[in-house]
């Protein structure tokens, strides 16, 4: 176990020296920043003031090392647009956007798997199909369409919840959030149902070939026959076996809303990370984008590193090695 | 522990209720303002966008006040002299307050100066040669040469205060801006709101409307449902698509008003360009009056921009230093293409020429789709125009002088100093022979008549004679056409109705000038 931890620490590294180099060389061809924060009729004179007040004036492979030796002792660059530091930058962002994500995978996981291991036990059923072609519909459809539509509906029409921003928010932990308020909730709804949509459909759609897979197993007929009730052969047996695909999932969507989420939140003007990616890559703001990128590929190999410790506690034939 | 945690955030929550409600019942009033962006910074001089400079406009006072019409008049300074040709002095109001109660010194703006040279901005001082305060409340500013229009450029300066900074630090600014300002910062939560709130000792009297609120919002659309909901009172930029829609509901009420921003195209007037081949037909003057004429602004305006959009006159709008009365590019060069081509066969290009336009796709309204229209309306008078068209990150580093790949650039100029000079002298003065001049010549224009003038012009401490200098200078330039100019956008607002609010041409949104009826 420690062993395998410190060969999932190792790849991070590596996955993240990699992530930084290719950022680097990015974004020495989506033009310079200098000019996105001089004036347009700078002289050449401010110009390389400007430079080298940003760190500018040198070389691409010094720019690195200077990055790498500002990482190595917790300082990870300071964004050219804001003048404050990027990871701080981003951290500020960060609690929204778990927020919004957190609540939004909850809705899936509540609504997908009843429904999926509900349509896989009776896949005759006319409920069944109505439920396939419903998932259908959450896959296709276009998260800013839907945010859209959420807006128009429940906000400007039937005036039930607000359109856009993040409410009330409460101080705990030295960050603010949301959910601790009902003014709060009021307005994360509507956002984390938009997100939630494409995740549900999926998370429901593999649950449901995973208990068509596994109702069909004798193991299934014998626990019935032994007098286990229907809806603990589902959820005891059945869903437990067909498990280990529906985890893999979550993990990869939950990542992938995290870092990624920027849609929804440009259009529910909700303040998170994805907001900030947009606006760095548009003004060419490198060492937020950097520092991004490093967190969400970071996020990543942790939501990896989880999902497959819980495949042990799912299906305990699995060893990590 | 869970309980505990829980209890707390109760109480916190009706403490927050309560304070709301206090808030309403003292009867103070309060507005609610969308904008597209959240502001960058709240340290002036840490860099510029529109959504910052309204945060500074608030919490900070320049020396001279530019008001809604851009016309210019006392601010923390109630008076100014020449003392000699590039000696001002500038008189400093009395007892004008700090948010943190300390009086505005002279040598407060000594030290605003001071740390604005070695600043990313330091092109807000380049006419500003040395300072130094005469006594607590007098500022003598030498410029480099006699400068007429030096107190429109200290429109854009705005005050700090030497002592807070010592307290907070050259960084703690961003987190703790504090001025003389009408308002102050009381919360700024990044991309969610900055809340303001009126200071009582404001030196023009404290505030009418006591909250405001500015919100990023920046889809569009959004912006417009938190209009129509009531979530906000104004929105900055409201959707050309929504015009009609918000038109049409009742209690809300849509303002527009022409920007300064002119959408101009830059013709390379080199001997060879780089995208043509062969020597470059736009040297000749008769080539140039062409391309004017081919282009039709107004249907621009119909079919791209939906009407919200005025055609320019000039390369600077009316209320500016350097404009010529009566003088219209449209009237001296209207739409025609049967004219357009008589000229180019005159010139000996009947068969027109091939060269690439570099544009941007996200930095004006419907950028993408003009330079589209731009290359359809050349191409009916032989000019093949191929278009190179690029998000705004990579546009300024690109045309950048001495613009080695660019033959043909359509980009926006606007001056809200209000004055010409500052424009000619970066975009029509021969490159190379001055400093801090002809920086952006993105055409390599030279015409030796029109640097005397932006010479004279920039040694005259008179405004009347720096006008003169300055439209003799429109005068040759809209007759030797080294730009063709196109149109200005038009902002776009929307209010409810009892909003108080007219909007300035600087797009800068103030509270300070609005106000909220009574509910």
């Amino acid at each position: 176990m420690l062993g395998y931890t410190l060969k999932r620490l190792l790849q991070m590294i590596v996955v993240l020296g990699a992530v930084s180099v290719i950022v680097f060389l990015m974004m020495s061809f989506t033009g310079d920043p200098v000019f996105m924060v001089v004036p347009i009729d700078a002289t050449e004179a401010e110009i390389a003031q400007a430079r080298r007040i940003l760190g500018l004036d040198r070389s691409m492979p010094e720019q690195y090392a200077i990055f790498l030796k500002g990482m190595l002792q917790g300082d990870f660059g300071r964004s050219y647009v804001f003048r404050e530091p990027a990871l701080d930058l981003i951290l500020e962002r960060l609690p929204a956007t778990l927020e919004i994500v957190v609540v939004a995978m909850l809705m899936s996981a509540v609504v997908a798997i009843p429904l999926g291991v509900y349509a896989g036990a009776n896949p005759g059923r006319t409920e069944s199909r109505a439920i396939m072609t419903g998932s259908l519909v959450g896959i296709s459809l276009p998260s800013f369409w839907v945010g859209m539509m959420l807006i128009f509906l429940f906000a400007v029409k039937w005036n039930v919840f607000p359109s856009s921003g993040r409410g009330d928010t409460v101080e705990v932990m030295g960050t603010r959030w949301s959910i601790f308020t009902a003014d709060g909730w009021h307005h994360i709804i509507l956002p984390s149902l938009t997100l939630s949509l494409g995740t549900m459909a999926i998370l429901l759609r593999i649950t449901r070939a995973g208990m068509m897979e596994v109702t069909r197993q004798d193991y299934m007929k014998f626990a019935r026959a032994k007098g286990v009730s229907r809806r603990g052969v589902l959820y005891g047996h059945g869903l437990r076996n067909a498990l280990i695909p529906v985890v893999t999932i979550f993990g990869l969507q939950l990542g992938d809303l995290i870092a990624f989420a920027t849609i929804t939140e440009t259009i529910f003007a909700w303040p998170g990370l994805g907001k900030l990616l947009i606006d760095s890559i548009y003004r060419a703001d490198r060492p937020v984008i950097v520092v991004y990128l490093m967190l969400v590929a970071t996020i990543f190999v942790v939501i990896n590193f989880l999902v497959d410790i819980l495949y042990t506690w799912i299906d305990p034939r699995i060893r990590v090695k | 522990m869970t309980r505990h945690l829980m209890r707390s955030l109760a109480g916190s929550v009706a403490v927050a209720a309560l304070a709301a409600g206090a808030a309403l019942a003292d009867g103070d009033k309060s507005l609610t303002i969308a904008l597209t962006a959240d502001a960058s910074h709240m340290d002036p001089q840490a860099g510029e966008e529109l959504s910052s400079n309204i945060m500074f406009y608030h919490i900070y006072d320049p020396l001279v006040r530019r008001d809604a019409d851009l016309q210019f008049g006392p601010g923390l300074a109630e008076s100014w002299e020449l003392v000699d040709d590039t000696t001002w002095r500038f008189k400093l109001r009395e007892g004008v307050k700090f948010h943190d109660g300390d009086t505005l010194q002279a040598s407060d703006v000594v030290f605003t100066l001071d740390r604005l040279k070695a600043s990313l901005m330091s092109n807000l001082a380049a006419n500003i040669a040395s300072y130094s305060a005469v006594d607590d409340l007098t500022v003598e500013i030498v410029t480099p040469q006699p400068y007429a229009a030096l107190p429109n450029d200290l429109a854009a300066i705005l005050i700090l205060s030497e002592d807070h900074l010592a307290e907070v630090g050259d960084d703690g600014l961003e987190r703790n801006p504090m001025g003389t300002g009408p308002y102050k910062l009381v919360e700024w939560v990044r991309e969610d709101k900055v809340q303001l709130e009126a200071f009582d000792d404001y030196y023009m009297g404290e505030a009418e409307v006591e909250h405001v609120t500015f919100r990023p919002i920046t889809n569009p659309a959004t912006r417009t449902a938190a209009l129509l909901t009531g979530e906000v009172d104004i929105v900055q930029d409201l959707a050309v698509r929504d015009v009609d829609r918000v038109k049409n509901e009742e209690g809300f009420e849509v303002v527009t008003r022409p920007s300064l921003l002119n959408l101009v195209l830059a013709l390379d007037m080199r001997e060879e360009s780089p995208t043509i081949e062969g020597p470059n037909p736009m040297t000749d003057v008769r080539v140039r009056e062409a391309m004017a004429r081919a282009v039709d602004v107004d249907t621009l305006s119909k079919a791209i921009m939906n009407g919200l959009s005025t055609p320019s006159d000039q390369y600077v709008p009316a209320s500016h230093v350097g404009h010529v009365d009566g003088l219209n590019f449209r009237e001296k060069y209207p739409f025609d293409v049967d004219r357009a081509k008589e000229l180019m066969a005159e010139a000996g290009y009947p068969d027109g020429f091939t060269l690439t336009l570099d544009a941007t796709n996200n930095r004006y309204v419907n950028d993408a789709q003009i330079a589209q229209a731009l290359a359809a309306m050349l191409a009916k008078i032989g000019v093949t125009v191929e278009l190179n068209v690029m998000p705004k990150s990579n546009f300024w580093g690109y045309i950048r002088v001495p613009t080695e790949n660019s033959s043909f650039i359509m980009s926006g100029w606007d001056v809200p100093s209000g004055d010409a000079g500052s424009m000619y002298g970066a975009l029509f003065y021969t490159r190379d022979t001055r400093e801090g001049y002809g920086q952006v010549n993105r055409g390599s224009y030279s015409n030796p008549e029109v640097d005397a003038l932006v010479d004279k012009a920039d040694s005259t401490a008179k405004i009347d004679e720096r006008d003169g200098y300055l439209q003799e200078a429109t005068k040759i330039l809209m007759d030797e056409i080294p730009m063709i100019p196109v149109h200005y956008e038009q902002d776009i607002y929307a209010a409810r109705d009892g909003v108080a609010f007219t909007p300035r041409t600087d797009k800068f949104l103030w509270a300070y000038s609005m106000d909220v009826a009574e509910e």
